[in-house]
Order: structure tokens, then C-alpha cells, then sequence
């Protein structure tokens, strides 16, 4: 490439020569030979190096020049002292990329709002209670809920209340409902793709004012059965062409026309939602089937079953909205509920979307902010002690060149020239470290988020603000021995050399001890983090599941998406059990609705019949070898026999916890409530985990469905399960060829993806701590290895006088630990505080301090600190007292 | 170190410290002229008095092509090089103009003041 101010150089170089050979030429015309004219003209022009410099001087780009100079000499002092060259802008990339990273993921989990106009004005409609919901105004639900403090709040409303509510809150407020979305299988001229598909009411959309980005959202006039999709899908499994608008869609073997393609800025209702379709509620798959749960009650006021979100109308206030949708809400209830069961509603903020990815991530995102914060620090401490470090070594040339009359301010420039090329080095690095943890970073989400929905991109703000932050740390100390300098007399500086320890010694090595305190005070901090965090994850591993874990090996089986049905479905269930289990090695097989832990599953409230207590319970439909396959032993009773499962017999066996919360007494032969039904207790089993082994549910095992359109199948090998994958498919497709296993897993593989949050919070601690360390490390290594270069005529002195080596070994040893010592003492208990701040935020189990691992974390840092002084004081120690003397 | 020769020609005046700038403005302002052109017509024109240091021609050159005084093109000259050619902008008349003018005021003033 060619630079301006190069050309302006060769312009210049040929300026000149076209004078001096002109004038040569005039002088040889007077009969100069052409040695003696060109020899003349370069006397008569004067010093030709010289006017090139002025004219450089006098250029436009002159200042580029300078820089460009400075770059060049920036680039050499960096080649002479490498190690601190390197360890800076290492700090710098690992702090500004990391917290880039963390930053852009907290951006997309908790700030960023829906891309729909005026997003403030979005809610989400909720309700709450205190306590549970009586059970007189409701019989079946279905949706989400949580606890906030003594508050049960729920997002589920009756078909009628939703009706009500718009009617009441007209002008107010608008209302639009919808559904949780469902894993569809979606079929598109013969490529077949599953996705997730919301139900939604016609008006969904206009309550957003979202516009289709190709076709158009629901026609309200017609009847046709419409889908609308998201950009993503449309590209990913569409090809992006926009013919596609019109034509039909097949979604689990229903036609369905697409109707349009929502804009690329629109991600979903919630944060990581998997939406790549919406329909309307009454046409969609879900609801259409033949097995519907929603359709046969879907009016029945007693049944919740929609969501709500809504759009405020800015110029009325909120209380009145709110006014009006609780008188709506209770007039839909078919009785009056208990006092203090009266469901009042709540509206929660949805600028950002839906709560719940949010509530559940929101937390350990807070989390590791701080620590990336901290980490920021602690390598801004780092560049600036390794600056200050690197500033007292070139006390001596700095001296020299003011003596020499350098101007103070260009030799600021140079220091800041040289900080801003370290600077510049550290930021490239950063991109690469930013990418690498934002990448892992989105597998730190929950399972059912999909990252490609959530778009996590690394925000270039943050960047910018990052990079100002610790660059501005680089200039800063990469000035002040510039400042110092130009300050300072330079006669004994230059005297002074590597010399004594002056007076002023304690005073000058003050700022760096304080910050090297500082950053052993938050490595302990970060380390601390890092071990409990990790020892937790080994903990939740480690759990007793309460079933099998080894020799299991899972996979879905969704015959009901290619038509089958009824007695079909039946026959194709019974002959997968049969032909499976006639393979050899296989000793039990597993039928169930719901995958044992997916990290969800399906809950019902139980209760003693004639009891007001229900109790929450997680329902296992399964078959009669499922038990078995799950390695659940039986505590009393009997397991399902095959006819249990053929006649549908209204038979449950519960967990030990269940027996114990429904407080049956004596549990085999007692009865009790769900789903409207009534159940005889056959056998007790074993407590285990259900969705994930952080939780603990009581559990209920009750006959499966014979016409489950999908199901989990569960093998129980004598043997390696990975060893029997080939004749278990072989098993599959004799029953049916066209239907494929989904997600086959072992059951070691399907228990970590439940706990991949868990993995990759602890992985993500863990490498903070380890890089907080190495940063301390190279902190104290630096300043240690730097003060006994600084002292070496002092040490020489002692020697000379009859000190022993290990004498001076001991001493550099005991000032380092005494440094380290300082910020163990101060780091300890802002550890201990934060610990326990952890644990009330829930993201540590609560129970007693772990001290053992702040001990540890203490050990770790010792020993670290110990590496790190060992080197400068054998080095120190090593010095020959006769040269130490003679140069100092 | 270099040999004396002034006795090769005319005696030769200093330049005054600044004069510099008005004299290649002004030399511009009969046409275009490459910098060896200009240091033969100040010598020319000065009947041989003020011998310009060549090379000193050049930073007052750029100096005012960055002030934007002159403008600068390269063209093919006389001895059939490529040379590059000055010439004088609408800023530089004007500040010819001016400084022409404050030349005069100031020589004027000198002499009154050694004719008093």
C-alpha cells in the first residue's frame, strides 16, 4: 500500500534531483565537465539531507511521521523486556475479551427488549394468590408458575376469563392469548424438520404491531389454516424463497398454508424462545388431535389453560388497566374462593419478553459479572504495576534524554505511544478471547433454550467500552514515569543507575505494593469461587440418583407425527417392547411419556380423596417394564403387571417422598385423587429423580396411555449399552422402518445435559480463578524480581559484609509472602462475605461456610506466591558481591 | 569547509529573515515555475544580488502548498524531464497582495527613519 506521506517522499527525492540535474546541465553548458557541474550544483543547493528534513517538517503529514517514528521505537523497547511485554498485553486480552463476552451474554439474556414498536408497553398478564389456587374456581391447568415469596403466581386463565378481560380492559389495554409452544415435526416438500410451534389467537400480532417481513400474519376473514413463520426458520429450512409464501406446509401431518414470514429482528415472546412458527390456538396440532387435553374442556371456565400478554395504552394509567382486568378475571370464576385464596392479577413487565429463561438465568449471569469484573481489575492491576515496573527500569535513559534536552511533552508522547501500542496488541488479542468464551458461554444455557434464537452477538459498544477502560489503565501508568521523569533531577538519576536503595525507596515501591495486595485480595476471592463452584459440580454428579445409572441407553420413538393412531399406536408400542426385549444382553424395556431427566416433565396435583392438601407430583406414564428398566427398586408392593397397562387401569405406584407428603399411612390399597380420577395405590417405590438430579419431587408411576403419540423408550443392558445401539435399531426398524429414533443418548450422557448449566458456571469460575492466579503470579513475580534487580549494590554491600546467601534468600522470600500475606488477610473475608451472598441468591445449596475450601484457596495462593518470589530470590541471593559493587 | 569562491560572483546580500515567502509569491505571480525556474528568476530579477540559498527554496515551497498559497502539479519542462511546477492560487494573490503591502509600509518607515 502505498502511504501519503511515502509518496510525498519520493516526490520530494525527485523534486530535488530535477534541480540539480537541471542545474548541472546549465553549469556543463559553461563547460564544466559533468562530474565538476553536478558537484557544483549540490554546493550551490546546500545540505541536501537537510532540506529534506525541513520540507518533512513543513509537510502535512509531519505528525504521522513522529508517530510512525515513535510506533518504531515503541516496538523495540517492547522486544527488550519481553516478559513484561507479553504478561501485559496478555492481561489486557483476557480482560477485555472476557468481559466482552460475559457482557454481550447478559445483554441478550437480560436487557435486550423485544423487537416489536414501543416495547415499554408490553405485559405480560399474570395472576397471584396466596397460597395455592382454590380448588373451587379451578380443575385443570396448564401453564407456568413460580413462587415469589409468600405468593404463588401463575400465567394460565380460562378461555372465558381472557374473553372477559379483553371485553372489560377495551381502550385500556389490549389482550392477546397464547400457548406454551410444542415440538412439532414439520414436513416441507418432503424434507422433514421438527421445530417448535406456538398457538396463538388471530390478534396475537396485531397486539405486538408486528408486520410479516413476506406475505402477511392470519387473514382474518378466512378459515384456512395458516401458519406464520419465523426468519430463521424460513431461511434454514425454507431456502429463503419467497415463493414459498402461499404454498402448504405440512406440521405433524396436518396441511397448513404459510401464510407469511415474520422480520429477522423478531427472536420470540421470551428470551432464547425456540418459536419458528405460530398458529392460530383452536387450528393447532395440539389442539386439533383426537386426544386433545385442551379441545373437549377448552370452555369450561374451570379449566386455565391460555396465556396472556398484552399492550398497554400509554395515556391511561396502569392502575385502571389493572382495575379493569380484576374485575373481569373474578367474574369468571364459577365460585367464590377461600378468603386468602382469591387470585388477584399481576403484571409483570414484558419490554424484554416473557420472565422465565430470564428467572432462570438471571442470576448466575449477575454472578459472573462480578467475577469478570473483578478479573478486569486484576488485570488492570497488572498492567499498571508491570508499566510502573518497566518505567523505574528506564529511570536512567529517561534522565539522559531530558538532560539531553528532549522536550518533556514529546517524550510523554513516546511513553503514551508506547502504552497505546501495547495497548493496540492487547485489543486484536481480545477479539480472539471474546469469540472463544462467547462461544462456550452459550452452552452455559438451559437445554431448552436455543441459542440461535437468543443471538448472542458480541456487542461492539462493549468492546469499545472495555477496551477504553483498560487501555486508559495502560496509558495512565505508562505516563506517570514519563511525568515522574521530567520531574526528577536528572544528574543523580543518572548516577544513581541500578544503585542503592535511597531513601525514597519504601515511598516509591508503595503504589505497587498496594496494588499487588489488591490483586491477591480478589485472587483468593476468585479462587475461592472457583473451587466451591467446581466441588459443587462434583457434588451434584455424585448424587445418588435413586435409579440405575450405568447400562441404560434412551431414545424417542414419534409414530403418532406419521399418522399412526389408535389401535395402530397401541400395536406399534407393544411390538417395539417385544421384539427389543428378545434382544440378547437387553434385561428390561422401558416405555414412558415423559424422557426421564429432561429437565421438564409432567405434573399433576394429588390429593387424598376428601383431603383439601394436594400435593404437586410428578407423573411417570410408563409400561410395566419401565421400573424395571429405570432401575427403581420396588420397596413394597407390586410392580404394573401388562394387563395393568392394557385395560388402563387406574393404578398408581408412588415415590416414598409422595407416600410421605399425601401422608397415606399405611400406603398399598389406599386411594387418592388426580386428574379428576381415582387411583388404588399398588406399590412403593424407591424415591428418584425425575427431571434433573438438583431437584427432588415426589413421583408418581401410573399406567401409560396406550396411544401416546410419542414416547421415550428406556433399554436396560447386562452390558456397555453403546455395544447394543445396532441391534436395538435393527429392533426398531422390523416393527417399523419409517420410524426413526430420536436423540439416542445413554442415560450418563442425558443426566450431564441436564446439568450443563451447572458444568459450564463451574468451568467458567474455575477458569477465572485459574487466570486470576496466573495474574497474581506474574503481579508478584514482577514487582519481586524488579525490587531485587533495583537493590543488587544494596545486596552486594550486605554480602560483603558477611551476610550469608541464605540470609538474603530469606529476606526477598519473607518480604513477598509478607505482600501476599497483607492481601490474604484482606481478601478472606470479602470471600466469606460473598459466599454467603451466593447462597441467599440461591445459587449455592444453603447450609454451612464450605471453609475448607477458602483453606484451600488460601493453600492455592501460598504456594502460588511462593513460585512466584522463589526465582528473584535465588536470583538475588547469586549476586557477586565484587561486580554488584563495582557497578553500582 | 567548502572552498571560498565569492570571488566567482557578484557580492551577494542576506536575506532578510521572512522574505523569503514574498519573494517566490511574488515570482509566481508572472506564471508557473518549477523550483529551479524560481531560484534563477529571484537571482535574475534581484540583478544578482540576492543569491537564494537553493535548498531553502523547497521547505518555503512546501510551506506554502500546505497554507494552500500555491498549488503544485507535475509537468513535463523545457529540458524535456518531469518537473514539478508551482503556481500561485486565488489565497495566494490575495496574500501577495497584503504582504506587498506591509513590505512597503515597512521599508517606507525604514526609510524615513534612516533618511531623518
Amino acid at each position: 500500500m502505498r502511504l501519503p506521506w511515502n509518496r510525498q517522499q519520493d516526490e520530494l527525492e525527485r523534486e530535488v534531483a530535477y534541480h540539480l540535474e537541471t542545474m548541472a546541465d546549465a553549469l556543463q553548458a559553461q563547460g564544466m565537465s559533468r562530474a565538476d557541474a553536478l558537484r557544483e550544483a549540490r554546493r550551490q543547493f546546500g545540505g541536501v539531507e537537510q532540506v529534506k528534513e525541513d520540507c518533512r517538517a513543513e509537510s502535512r503529514w509531519a505528525w504521522l511521521e513522529q508517530i510512525r517514528q515513535d510506533m518504531r521505537f515503541s516496538w523495540r523497547m517492547m522486544k527488550k523486556s519481553p516478559s513484561i511485554s507479553i504478561a501485559a498485553i496478555v492481561s489486557l486480552g483476557l480482560g477485555i475479551g472476557a468481559t466482552t463476552a460475559i457482557w454481550s451474554m447478559a445483554d441478550a439474556v437480560l436487557w435486550r427488549e423485544m423487537a416489536v414498536p414501543a416495547p415499554e408497553q408490553m405485559l405480560q398478564v399474570l395472576w397471584e394468590s396466596n397460597g395455592r389456587l382454590d380448588g373451587r374456581i379451578v380443575d385443570w391447568t396448564s401453564g407456568g408458575g413460580f413462587r415469589d415469596g409468600a405468593l404463588d403466581v401463575g400465567d394460565f386463565f380460562s378461555k372465558a376469563a381472557i374473553g372477559a378481560m379483553q371485553e372489560r380492559s377495551a381502550g385500556k389495554l389490549e389482550l392477546a392469548a397464547h400457548l406454551y409452544p410444542d415440538a412439532v415435526s414439520v414436513n416441507w416438500n418432503g424434507n422433514v424438520a421438527t421445530t417448535r410451534l406456538r398457538p396463538v389467537a388471530e390478534n396475537f400480532f396485531d397486539v405486538l404491531r408486528l408486520q410479516a417481513a413476506l406475505g402477511r400474519t392470519f387473514d382474518k376473514g378466512s378459515r384456512e389454516w395458516q401458519v406464520v413463520v419465523s426468519h430463521a426458520f424460513f431461511q434454514r429450512h425454507l431456502g429463503a424463497r419467497p415463493d414459498a409464501v402461499g404454498k402448504t406446509i405440512r406440521v405433524n401431518n396436518l396441511p397448513y398454508v404459510l401464510a407469511g414470514v415474520l422480520p429477522s429482528s423478531f427472536l420470540g415472546l421470551a428470551a432464547g424462545d425456540e418459536t419458528a412458527m405460530y398458529c392460530r390456538i383452536e387450528q393447532s396440532p395440539g389442539f386439533v388431535r383426537p386426544d386433545s387435553w385442551h379441545r373437549p374442556r377448552a370452555e369450561d371456565p374451570r379449566g386455565w389453560w391460555l396465556q396472556a400478554i398484552a399492550r398497554r395504552n400509554p395515556t391511561v394509567p396502569l392502575s385502571e388497566a389493572k382495575a379493569a382486568l380484576d374485575t373481569a378475571f373474578a367474574g369468571t370464576w364459577v365460585a367464590k374462593p377461600a378468603a386468602g385464596q382469591t387470585p388477584r392479577i399481576r403484571l409483570s413487565d414484558a419490554r424484554t419478553g416473557l420472565g422465565a429463561p430470564r428467572r432462570e438465568m438471571g442470576n448466575p449471569t449477575r454472578i459472573l459479572l462480578v467475577l469478570v469484573g473483578m478479573v478486569l481489575l486484576v488485570a488492570c492491576a497488572n498492567i499498571a504495576n508491570l508499566l510502573l515496573a518497566r518505567g523505574a527500569q528506564r529511570e536512567k535513559e529517561v534522565a539522559l534524554r531530558v538532560s539531553m534536552g528532549c522536550d518533556p511533552a514529546r517524550l510523554m508522547r513516546q511513553f503514551l505511544t508506547e502504552s497505546f501500542v501495547m495497548a493496540m496488541a492487547g485489543g486484536f488479542l481480545s477479539l480472539g478471547v471474546a469469540m472463544v468464551v462467547s462461544r462456550m458461554l452459550v452452552t452455559l444455557l438451559p437445554p431448552s433454550v436455543n441459542p440461535d434464537s437468543l443471538q448472542v452477538n458480541l456487542s461492539a459498544a462493549t468492546l469499545l467500552v472495555t477496551a477504553a477502560i483498560t487501555a486508559l489503565t495502560a496509558m495512565l501508568f505508562g505516563l506517570y514515569p514519563a511525568w515522574r521523569a521530567t520531574r526528577v533531577n536528572a544528574g543523580p538519576a543518572l548516577k544513581e543507575g541500578t544503585g542503592s536503595a535511597g531513601t525514597s525507596s519504601r515511598a516509591r515501591w508503595l503504589p505497587a505494593k498496594v496494588l499487588v495486595l489488591t490483586q491477591v485480595a480478589i485472587g483468593v476471592l476468585l479462587v475461592t469461587a472457583a473451587i466451591v463452584y467446581t466441588s459443587h459440580l462434583r457434588e451434584i454428579t455424585s448424587r445418588d440418583a435413586g435409579f440405575e445409572r450405568a447400562h441404560a441407553l434412551l431414545f424417542d420413538l414419534r409414530p403418532g407425527e406419521l399418522g399412526f393412531d389408535g389401535e395402530r399406536l397401541a400395536n406399534f408400542y407393544r411390538s417395539v417392547e417385544q421384539r427389543l426385549r428378545a434382544v440378547p444382553g437387553v434385561t428390561a424395556v422401558g416405555v414412558s411419556r415423559i424422557r426421564p431427566m429432561r429437565g421438564g416433565g409432567f405434573h399433576e396435583e394429588i390429593a387424598k380423596p376428601g383431603a383439601a392438601a394436594r400435593v404437586n407430583s410428578a407423573i411417570h406414564h410408563a409400561n410395566a417394564g419401565f421400573l424395571d428398566a429405570l432401575g427403581v427398586p420396588l420397596l413394597a408392593g407390586r410392580a404394573f403387571t401388562v394387563e395393568d397397562v392394557q385395560n388402563s387401569r387406574r393404578v398408581v405406584i408412588v415415590s416414598e417422598q409422595l407416600a410421605r407428603d399425601l401422608k397415606l399411612g399405611q400406603p398399598l390399597g389406599a386411594r387418592v385423587r388426580a386428574m379428576n380420577e381415582e387411583w388404588e395405590v399398588i406399590g412403593v417405590a424407591r424415591n428418584a429423580r425425575y427431571s434433573r438430579l438438583t431437584e427432588t419431587r415426589p413421583v408418581a408411576y401410573m399406567p401409560m396411555p396406550l396411544d401416546l403419540r410419542a414416547a421415550t423408550v428406556l433399554v436396560r443392558s447386562s452390558a456397555s449399552p453403546t455395544a447394543f445401539i445396532g441391534a436395538i435399531r435393527e429392533a426398531v426398524r422390523s416393527v417399523s422402518a419409517d420410524v426413526p429414533l430420536v436423540d439416542l443418548f445413554t442415560m450418563e450422557q442425558q443426566i450431564a445435559r441436564t446439568l450443563q448449566r451447572e458444568r459450564m458456571f463451574a468451568w467458567l469460575c474455575g477458569s477465572f480463578g485459574v487466570l486470576a492466579l496466573v495474574l497474581c503470579v506474574v503481579g508478584i513475580y514482577g514487582l519481586m524480581s524488579h525490587m531485587t534487580a533495583r537493590r543488587t549494590a544494596e545486596v552486594g554491600i550486605r554480602l560483603a559484609l558477611g551476610a550469608s546467601r541464605m540470609d538474603v534468600t530469606r529476606q526477598v522470600i519473607g518480604e513477598g509472602m509478607r505482600l501476599a500475606g497483607a492481601g490474604l488477610l484482606l481478601g478472606i473475608p470479602i470471600a466469606m462475605y460473598m459466599a454467603s451472598a451466593a447462597q441467599k441468591m440461591r445459587i449455592l445449596p444453603e447450609g454451612p461456610m464450605p471453609y475448607w475450601t477458602l483453606v484451600a484457596a488460601t493453600a492455592v495462593l501460598v504456594v502460588s506466591a511462593l513460585a512466584a518470589v522463589v526465582g528473584p530470590a535465588v536470583r538475588a541471593s547469586s549476586v557477586d558481591p565484587m561486580r554488584a559493587l563495582r557497578e553500582s | 569547509m567548502y572552498v571560498d569562491r565569492q570571488g566567482m560572483k557578484p557580492k551577494s546580500a542576506e536575506l532578510l529573515q521572512g522574505t523569503l515567502d514574498l519573494l517566490v509569491l511574488k515570482t509566481l505571480r508572472q506564471g508557473a515555475l518549477h523550483g529551479y525556474g524560481i531560484a534563477q528568476k529571484i537571482l535574475l530579477s534581484s540583478r544578482q544580488v540576492l543569491d537564494v540559498q537553493q535548498g531553502s527554496l523547497y521547505p518555503a515551497l512546501h510551506r506554502l502548498e500546505r497554507r494552500g498559497l500555491v498549488s503544485s502539479e507535475w509537468k513535463e519542462s523545457e529540458n524535456g524531464r518531469m518537473a514539478k511546477v508551482y503556481s500561485l492560487t486565488a489565497a495566494g494573490r490575495k496574500q501577495l497582495a497584503s504582504e506587498l503591502e506591509e513590505w512597503k509600509r515597512y521599508t517606507d518607515a525604514i526609510g524615513w527613519v534612516l533618511e531623518a
